[in-house]
């Protein structure tokens, strides 16, 4: 487990980034916390590293958003589903275990459809407006992998 | 009869024409998921170069599964609205058993289509006095309990599908000399095998048509699926 501390928007904007060079076709990325806590944002910062040119928005409505960039790139937000089984329904093994990356938000709510190297980011609001406590856990050699390339210890 | 046959259940997508007991043309093509963009040209590929047209087709045939989830839904849309068009009959053909049928072999014939996280689709069919019979229903599971119920199998085995290339040397380290793996030619989803298939089972098929024919994703069962929660809730 690795914890950060982004002290503010810039912070988190250049960690989003970095963590979106190091990501490789097959990763996937599971984002939790409040509403609010910079979700959506943070996967904008990940698109930027991997050179998404489109704006990234909430897939909150839409479940599912596609990008194109260095590497497809698929944005779930499951916060809306009821169970499992829509998401079944959407083919959603297809994204997950595809060539590109996939970044689910909420993807607590579907821990048991995640694949073991599920990297998980949960980001907690840190002291004053701007700062962010980030905590990454995962296991398997892309995790350590991950971690070490960001070099935050 | 002319039988327009696809299967879209795996990154192979492939089409063929049969009338009667004679094949008229197969086009197959082994690419990353395009089957969105391909099929369609192929099939007027294959019907353009026989100087056929849709409406010269007296049956469709399509795999219905199991597989790729969105390749699944790609053959079936096509072919139902075909069928539908020309107000003809369709016939949905099992993914593995179309695989099986691909293999004469005497024992069991074991098709194997991945469904990641080490587990395949599979089922177990056998040639029974001409006939190719299913002794274990199509089901999705871990690639170790097929292995354990193959072990205690005495004849023969013989496996092909996509999942063999994944799990090959697995396979040979558990099963030992009583596994043979076909050939590579036939170790694809071949949409001649779909077509004869249809034409055998056109007769015994009531009550399908362009509405009601679904794919057969196989999906875990419900219970599966909350062993599945309680285990990763426990970690």
């Amino acid at each position: 487990m690795v914890k950060i501390i982004l002290k503010n928007k810039e912070d988190t904007e250049r960690f989003g980034t970095k963590l979106g060079k190091i990501l490789k076709g097959g990763d996937i990325i599971s984002l939790t916390g409040d509403l609010g806590a910079g979700k959506t944002t943070l996967t904008q910062s990940i698109g930027k590293g991997l050179g998404v040119k489109d704006y990234i928005t909430s897939p909150s409505f839409t479940i599912i958003n596609e990008y194109k960039g260095r590497l497809d790139v698929y944005h779930f937000d499951v916060y809306r589903l009821d169970d499992v089984d829509s998401l079944y329904d959407l083919g959603f093994e297809e994204y997950f275990y595809s060539d590109g990356v996939t970044i689910v938000e909420w993807g607590n709510k579907i821990k048991e459809l995640l694949p073991e190297y599920t990297i998980n980011i949960h980001i907690d609001r840190g002291e004053g407006i701007e700062e962010r406590v980030v905590t990454i856990c995962g296991q398997g050699d892309r995790f350590d992998q991950i971690v070490k390339e960001l070099n935050v210890n | 009869m002319k039988v327009l046959a696809v299967d879209t259940s795996t990154v192979i997508a492939t089409c063929a024409v049969m009338e009667d007991e004679n094949m008229l043309g197969e086009y197959s093509l082994n690419q990353k998921m395009s089957h969105s963009e391909n099929l369609v040209p192929m099939i007027k590929e294959v019907l353009d170069s026989l100087n056929l047209k849709v409406s010269d087709i007296d049956l469709f045939a399509v795999a219905v599964g199991p597989g790729s989830f969105t390749g699944l839904r790609i053959g079936i849309a096509t072919m139902k609205a075909f069928a539908h068009v020309y107000d003809k009959p369709i016939v949905g053909v099992s993914t593995l058993e179309a695989l099986a049928f691909n293999l004469s072999f005497n024992g069991l014939i074991v098709p194997i289509i991945d469904a990641r996280r080490n587990r395949v689709y599979t089922g177990i069919y056998k040639w029974e006095k001409g006939l190719l019979k299913n002794i274990m229903e199509p089901t999705a599971m871990e690639i170790d309990s097929l292995l354990e119920i193959l072990l205690k199998e005495d004849e023969p085995i013989m496996m092909n599908g996509n999942g063999v290339s994944i799990h090959r040397e697995y396979i040979k380290d558990r099963l030992g000399d009583k596994v043979y793996f076909a050939k590579n030619i036939h170790n694809n989803c071949r949409a001649l095998s779909i077509a004869e298939l249809a034409l055998e089972k056109k007769d015994h098929m009531e009550g399908v048509n362009y509405y009601n024919l679904v794919p057969e994703y196989l999906r875990e069962s419900q219970a599966q699926r909350e062993l599945k929660k309680k285990e990763s809730d426990a970690q």
